[in-house]
């Protein structure tokens, strides 16, 4: 069972369902529900999603039936008719697809019956309502109906194509960059990476998935669904994986992969050195004043789990600060908590951090606290510092209370802009690490 | 004193859970594309509160404007019931609600909000246990004045009953407890969500403090002629989301100016405010869209007479609020004097803006006694071409300022959002400038059109000064169309050949009014 959240860092499964589609080439969304759900849900990511953008046809853009009361008691089915064909009349879309809100699932319209009649001019319809649960659940019923009805199942497949799943658009602030970077790096390796969200993937791209001969899962709790799916219907394989952040993750991804479908293990390993090689030839710029002013620093990473492990690796075994507590907000299953705890295993630094699980966000400050000997006015207090919380836009009042420089990565991010940057790879550490201190020469 | 157009509306509704939906209380036109002329002859006729639409874009849900008003006030805890999409932009407006409130001076404490994350079971169970724990986790974590409650659809169509838990705990907590019943279905007229915030307001924290009284009989009596001094003279300014603490430092300036003590509330307010809001001898709102419903019931409760004229953007506009308020405290020649100080200094300082844009054509979209009285001032003060305005929506509110445009031919759609309706009449009048409300803004661009907010928490558009900075910036968006002209060049919009070249009008349809 559920329980109430402060401050979740998340939309409901029709927000997850709108920033799927909106990460999507020419898809027009067509929202049945109320006349606010849209825009709104919409807002949530154009925003705090380090000012992505409405997208192709995203905000008040985006058609919906606009329904009330009187079709809260009458159904809004015709009302649904009204509006797909009017919808076909004045968007232009590759794929128009049906999500619901809320109140038309409660009251029970047959929307499936509805949109069967314009199966044939590229109309499908899938079932989101916000309380099917958060954004996650919405990228799953979304990309789930893309596999249904819009991926055809092939027979052949190539051994060295890929599918991604579990990189939510916008929930993933830096989403568009991290896949072409894990497209380039693949790509080193001879690997083709189908990515659904990348600006270059079309839907006919995406019709001809089904000849990928492996899925990679890249969240712990996201995208598993889909992929499942993919497999049932085309006998696609998954595997499980994380989002590679830096140059262990990277390194650790790319033989993952590479062993997965077969790349010649000498190529895998020349890619690594060569990339690893740009990695440190330009992070040694940045040694002497790192050395010089002490940069080092305790890390509290605030994140969910698409995130939060990638980060603590980065952080600890690639740049050596000291991981001190890594909280994560979208597990709560303690099962599933068990799983990722396991994670950590791979942190290779002398400190190992604490990890919690916790979807309140007022109570994170509780267990840095608790983390920690209080101050009681000794003469010599060692204290938690220097801190840098990396986390969330939410978690910037966190850093402001316990004295800690701040950078927002995981969702919300809207205290900076976002545009084709990628924390993915080793160029992505590389911006990771460029981001982190400039906010700590910012004033100089 | 009030308005011509509230005298027949009654006031009179605190003693219900939920306000009435403005579809009921007031009539409203949500859909129309026209003649200004037509319109308001509709609008007082009936007709053109039956209008829909056939295609139908996305615009607002009554919830998040209820809680824009009430998340606003200082030391309260908003818990929004419902699941994990309602009012989740919150997000990102944490850092927004800081600046806002630091801007004015006022703390800039984290903005804390619970969800009670209504899932599959809740639908079937009830939600209100979660509700329960909320309240209880909100007001032990965070001891605020007031935990405020806002009800979604979910809990408004599963029929959770939210008042008998505010009834049930309200004694046993320090904060006081606040309903809001905001729920997006029940109306098509997002600014009921303001009605169904100042109905909670009303109903739970516009409560007098009982006064101290001192032993010492003269000392109450020079306390008490204080303190009725201070009422006669004091102003109660109603400011609106969508203002900035620039517009709120210039209306009170000239308040200011006529003798009288300006005082602006509700938002940003502490409950203190609130409580001693009926201590003003006369309530002015800035926006009839707003405010009528709280106005009305201060009327009622405390007796306070209200006007609901214009909204002071402006030479005109500005000039004709001040002299209404000034009417009330018989001060009409005060308010001339500084009205022609005012008018002259600033006609003086548009010379410059007048010469690069007068003749040029403007469109300008969004709440409808905004739009009217800012293409007001683009008609009249700027000497600029209006070539049309769209409004969210059209009650009667607006119809003496729509009348006072001059401009029966003037083209109106009536749109909340809409942009698909927007661009094609864009398309087709060809302004060179667009002035309208935050979502609009970037299409309008992607159409190529240059374009300036219609407002923004940062900036001032209000009063004198207002007129002047809106001057200014619609003059340095014409100083370099680069961006908007690659954009367009360069980014497609989603609408068809088709649809830009049919007929706007065709797209209204006869709907029913609920």
């Amino acid at each position: 069972m559920s329980t109430f959240i402060e401050r979740p860092k998340s939309s409901c499964a029709l927000g997850g369902a709108l920033t799927t589609l909106a990460g999507l080439t020419r898809v027009v969304p067509i929202v049945h529900a109320a006349g606010g759900c849209a825009a709104g849900l919409s807002g949530v990511y154009s925003g705090a999603a380090g000012y992505r953008g409405t997208g192709y046809c995203g905000g008040n853009m985006m058609p919906t039936t606009n329904i009330a009361e009187n079709n809260v008691v009458f159904g809004g089915e015709d009302r649904l008719a009204e509006q797909i064909e009017n919808t076909l009349f004045a968007m232009d879309g590759d794929l128009y697809v049906v999500v619901t809100g809320c109140q038309v699932e409660i009251i029970g319209d047959d929307v499936k019956s509805v949109v069967k009649n314009y199966s044939d001019k590229n109309v499908i319809a899938v079932s989101t309502p916000g309380f099917l649960g958060n954004t996650l659940k919405g990228y799953d019923a979304v990309v789930g109906a893309l596999v249904d009805f819009v991926i055809k199942p092939q027979e052949v497949k190539d051994a060295k194509t890929i599918n991604i799943f579990g990189v939510v658009p916008g929930h993933d602030v830096f989403y568009r960059g991290n896949l072409e970077e894990i497209r380039r790096l693949l790509g080193l390796i001879g690997v083709k990476v189908n990515t659904f969200f990348s600006i270059s993937d079309t839907i006919d791209d995406i019709r001809g998935y089904g000849s990928a001969a492996l899925s990679v899962v890249l969240a712990p709790n996201v995208g598993v669904a889909p992929a499942e799916k993919l497999k049932q219907k085309n006998g696609t394989p998954y595997i499980l994986s994380e989002i590679p952040v830096g140059p262990s993750g990277t390194a650790a991804f790319l033989r993952q992969i590479g062993q997965a479908v077969n790349a010649p293990h000498s190529l895998v390993e020349s890619v690594i050195a060569a990339e690893a090689k740009y990695y440190y030839t330009y992070l040694n710029g940045i040694v002497d004043t790192f050395s010089d002013l002490d940069f080092q620093r305790f890390a509290i990473i605030s994140a969910d789990g698409y995130y939060a492990h990638a980060l603590t690796k980065f952080i600890a075994n690639d740049l050596g600060w000291v991981p001190h507590l890594t909280t994560i907000n979208d597990i709560p299953d303690d099962d599933e908590q068990v799983l990722y705890l396991q994670r950590f295993i791979d942190i290779t630094s002398e400190t190992r951090p604490i990890i919690t699980f916790e979807q309140q966000a007022g109570q994170i400050l509780k267990h840095v606290r608790d983390s920690w000997a209080l101050n009681h006015n000794e003469k010599y207090y060692d204290a938690l510092s220097p801190a840098y919380v990396i986390g969330s836009g939410i978690d910037s009042g966190l850093a402001e209370k316990l004295g800690a420089t701040f950078l927002s990565v995981a969702f919300p991010v809207s205290n900076r802009v976002v545009m084709n940057k990628t924390i993915a790879g080793f160029r992505g550490g590389l911006t990771l690490i460029e981001d982190l201190i400039t906010q700590l020469v910012a004033s100089r | 004193m009030s308005s011509r157009y509230s005298q027949e509306l009654s006031y009179g509704f605190t003693e219900q859970l939920a306000p009435p939906v403005r579809e009921t209380r007031i009539g409203v036109c949500a859909a129309y594309c026209g003649e200004c002329g037509d319109l308001i002859r509709d609008v007082q006729s009936g007709c053109a509160q039956l209008q829909g639409r056939k295609f139908a874009q996305s615009g607002g849900c009554q919830l998040m404007l209820a809680v824009g008003i009430v998340s606003s006030l200082t030391n309260v805890v908003v818990i929004v019931h419902s699941p994990l999409g309602c009012c989740s932009g919150f997000v990102g407006m944490g850092g927004v609600r800081k600046a806002t409130r630091s801007s004015r001076g006022k703390s800039s404490e984290d903005f804390i909000w619970i969800h009670t994350n209504l899932d599959e079971l809740d639908v079937v169970n009830g939600g209100e246990a979660k509700l329960r724990e909320a309240i209880l986790y909100a007001e032990k974590e965070y001891h605020p004045d007031a935990i405020i409650i806002a009800n979604g659809c979910v809990p408004g169509i599963i029929g959770d009953d939210i008042d008998s838990i505010v009834s049930e705990l309200d004694s046993r907590l320090s904060a006081k407890l606040v309903p809001i019943h905001c729920e997006g279905f029940k109306s098509r007229y997002v600014a009921s969500g303001y009605d169904s915030a100042y109905h909670g307001v009303l109903r739970h924290l516009v409560d007098p403090k009982i006064k101290e009284r001192s032993v010492i009989a003269e000392e109450n009596e020079q306390r008490d002629a204080l303190e009725k001094y201070r009422i006669s003279r004091t102003v109660n300014i109603f400011n609106v989301g969508s203002n900035s603490n620039g517009d709120e430092v210039e209306l009170s300036r000239i308040i200011s100016a006529l003798g009288l003590i300006p005082r602006v509330l509700p938002l940003n307010a502490t409950l203190d405010d609130l409580a001693s809001i009926g201590e003003a001898a006369l309530n002015v709102s800035i926006c009839a869209t707003h405010d009528d419903y709280l106005l009305g019931h201060l009327q009622e409760r405390f007796g306070t007479p209200y006007l609901i004229d214009t909204l002071p953007i402006g030479i005109r506009s500005t000039n004709r609020w001040l002299r209404e308020i000034a009417k009330f405290f018989h001060l009409e020649e005060e308010a001339e004097r500084v009205i022609k100080l005012e008018n002259d200094a600033l006609n003086k300082a548009l010379e410059p803006f007048r010469a690069v844009l007068k003749g040029k054509k403007v469109y300008v979209g969004g709440g409808e006694t905004r739009i009217l009285t800012t293409a007001a001032f683009f008609k009249y003060d700027l000497d600029m071409e209006l070539v049309g305005v769209k409004a969210h929506n059209v009650d009667r509110f607006v119809e003496e300022i729509a009348e006072e445009l001059h401009d029966p031919k003037l083209h109106i759609t009536v749109a909340a959002g809409q942009p698909a309706e927007e661009l094609a009449v864009i398309n087709i009048l060809k302004p060179d400038l667009y002035c309208g409300h935050q979502g609009a803004n970037g299409w309008v661009t992607r159409l190529g059109v240059p374009n300036i907010p219609l407002f923004g928490m940062a900036f001032n558009f209000m009063g004198y000064s207002g007129a002047f900075e809106l001057a200014r910036k619609a003059a340095k968006a014409l100083k370099n169309t680069n961006f908007v002209r690659n954009i367009s060049a360069n980014v497609d919009l989603p609408l068809t050949k088709a649809w830009f070249e049919r007929d706007t009008r065709l797209n209204i349809k006869e709907t029913e009014n609920i």
